[in-house]
């Protein structure tokens, strides 16, 4: 495959990247590790003028940085890389859950490219999607790119690309919230907020803007957490299912209060809301689990937007909501 | 498209190339630069074939935009050894059969190189573990696994010999 033609551009200044986005507008695109970028620019699926490569800016330490303290809680720079935070010592012992996400995210070569601000950007991913330009127009596009109707379900004028980041899911199971720095300065946006659950608009993020940090508040410290992730090989895979808990348990077992999302099966990461609700205050039960992994597949709604069926994804989401929930009260707290 | 002048510092040497803006880093090794060792195989950055050490991290050569990597050190596999003294990773995937065809060879030689200056003594999981970006459709890693087990053990006897002395 070839590389469409653009201009690049290397700021190295968070104001110079801000201007040069609101100059060129929809034709500037964000370029981070790339790892998404640049094949699906191979793909031809964007043709931006202009691509703002924003890795120098990591020189300017707070936005490739993590940061913990106990008043301001933990903050991650948006160019921090994969690797950074999966292997950080202070994530994997107070934010356990995503340590154990981005660690499943790509392999390792890819991790160590790839950036938290990349992977929440991420564009979503479709099979009729991520294909080569001449794959596409052979089949006469898609409504995504190019194409009158959606292949995945043809009467409707929605676009089901799968949201098939793993660090999402995790953030969302903190209460996590980014910085998005544009032309009027820096705002705060729950992560939640961030996603429209769209397949063709998946964020809320204008044009001019890019996200500059992940802030996880200090009360999410010490929590447990883990990450179940359905891919066809354990490696390099892109995710087709993702459960993510995090879990507040007291020294008599009680959940005290607790957070499921899902990762894969929707145009976006979501929080299982019923189970926050039906969990808090609750002793382990078979009956409970059961029921929240019941709730969990009633918010998967997997199509068939992978090589894997909806059937088994949807089924693997209430196997790993189980899972999940079973190993957060066996397991021990983080510190 | 213009072509615009970069530099790059690969293996030691400087470089300065006039490479158009969407050229990338292998596309620059190989054709710019004559280093053939690092390949393109899947062409969508999931096989590991194309790695390079940036900075001494292992990395994708084919995700990444040449333009953008002039201020890092670019090691190929054509900078670890030479003919006459190959590097421990070279000697031992010759000695153990790590390679069968080969195409996959340099970047296993590039992530392993990486593992064991960060770590030169890994568990079995972690070699797995650091190898898991690169595909082998040969082998079956037992030999790739075997030829790291001897790059460590030679690694050290070299370390081992060299404080004696
Ligand atoms: C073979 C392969 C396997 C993969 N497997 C997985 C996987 O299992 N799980 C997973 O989650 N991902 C996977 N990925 C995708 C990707 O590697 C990661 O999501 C990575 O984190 C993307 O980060 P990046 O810095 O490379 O993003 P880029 O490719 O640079 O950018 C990704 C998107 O985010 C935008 N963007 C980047 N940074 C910012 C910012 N600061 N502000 C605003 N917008 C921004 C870009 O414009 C682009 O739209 C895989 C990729 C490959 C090639």
């Amino acid at each position: 495959m070839t590389m469409p033609a653009f201009r690049l551009e290397r700021p190295r200044s968070l104001a110079d990247a801000v201007s040069i986005l609101a100059t060129h507008g929809p034709d500037a695109m964000i370029l981070a590790g790339g790892t998404d970028v640049v094949p699906n620019l191979q793909m031809k699926l964007f043709s931006p003028r202009v691509l703002v490569d924003i890795k120098p800016l990591a020189k300017n330490a707070q936005l490739a940085s993590i940061d913990w303290s106990p008043a301001n809680g933990l903050r991650i720079g948006a160019l921090a890389t994969l690797t950074s935070i999966c292997e950080s010592p202070l994530i994997r012992e107070k934010f356990p859950v995503l340590a154990a996400a981005v660690a499943t995210i790509a392999g390792p070569l890819q991790r160590n490219m790839g950036t938290v601000g990349g992977n929440l950007c991420l564009e979503t991913r479709c099979q009729w999607y991520n294909q080569s330009d001449f794959w596409r127009k052979s089949l006469g596009g898609c409504l995504k790119k190019d194409g009158p109707i959606c292949h995945v379900a043809p009467g409707g004028k929605f676009c089901w690309a799968a949201w098939s980041g793993d660090s999402a899911p995790a953030l969302l199971t903190l209460d996590a919230e980014i910085e998005i720095t544009g032309p009027q300065g820096a705002r705060r946006l729950p992560l939640a907020q961030f996603y429209k659950n769209d397949g063709m608009d998946r964020i809320a993020l204008g044009r001019d803007e890019l996200l500059t940090a992940v802030h996880v508040p200090a009360r999410m410290a010490g929590r447990r957490g883990n990450y179940h992730k359905l891919r066809v090989r354990n490696s390099i895979d892109y995710p087709l299912a993702g459960v993510a808990v995090s879990m507040h348990v007291d020294s008599r077992g009680i959940c005290r209060d607790a957070r499921l999302a899902l990762t894969a099966v929707n145009p976006a990461p979501l929080l299982v809301k019923e189970a926050c609700e039906w969990l808090a205050g609750q002793p382990a039960s078979p009956e409970l689990i059961d029921r929240v992994a019941q709730q969990a597949i009633r918010t998967a709604k997997p199509l068939t937007t992978s090589g894997s069926t909806p059937v088994y994804r949807r089924d693997m989401v209430r196997v790993f909501t189980r899972r999940a929930l079973e190993e957060s009260w066996r397991s021990a707290d983080g510190k | 498209m213009s072509k615009q002048l970069i530099k790059l510092r690969v293996n030691g040497e400087q470089y300065e190339l006039a490479v158009p803006p969407n050229k990338l880093l292998l596309d620059v090794l190989r054709e710019d630069l004559g280093l053939t060792g690092t390949k393109r195989g899947c062409d969508d950055s999931s096989c590991g074939a194309c790695s390079v050490l940036v900075d001494g991290v292992p990395m994708l050569a084919c995700v990444a935009l040449a333009a953008s990597y002039q201020d890092c050190e670019l090691t190929t596999v054509e900078g670890l050894g030479t003919l006459d003294a190959l590097h421990p990773v070279q000697s031992s995937w010759g000695d153990a059969g790590g390679a069968q065809c080969g195409f996959c060879t340099s970047g296993f030689l590039i992530s392993t190189k990486a593992l064991l200056d960060r770590n030169p003594h890994p568990s079995l999981d972690e070699i797995r573990e650091a190898l898991s970006a690169n595909l082998c459709r040969c082998t079956g890693y037992m030999q790739i696994y075997e030829s790291v087990k001897l790059a460590i053990e030679r690694a050290a006897a070299a370390k081992a010999a060299g404080a004696g002395s």
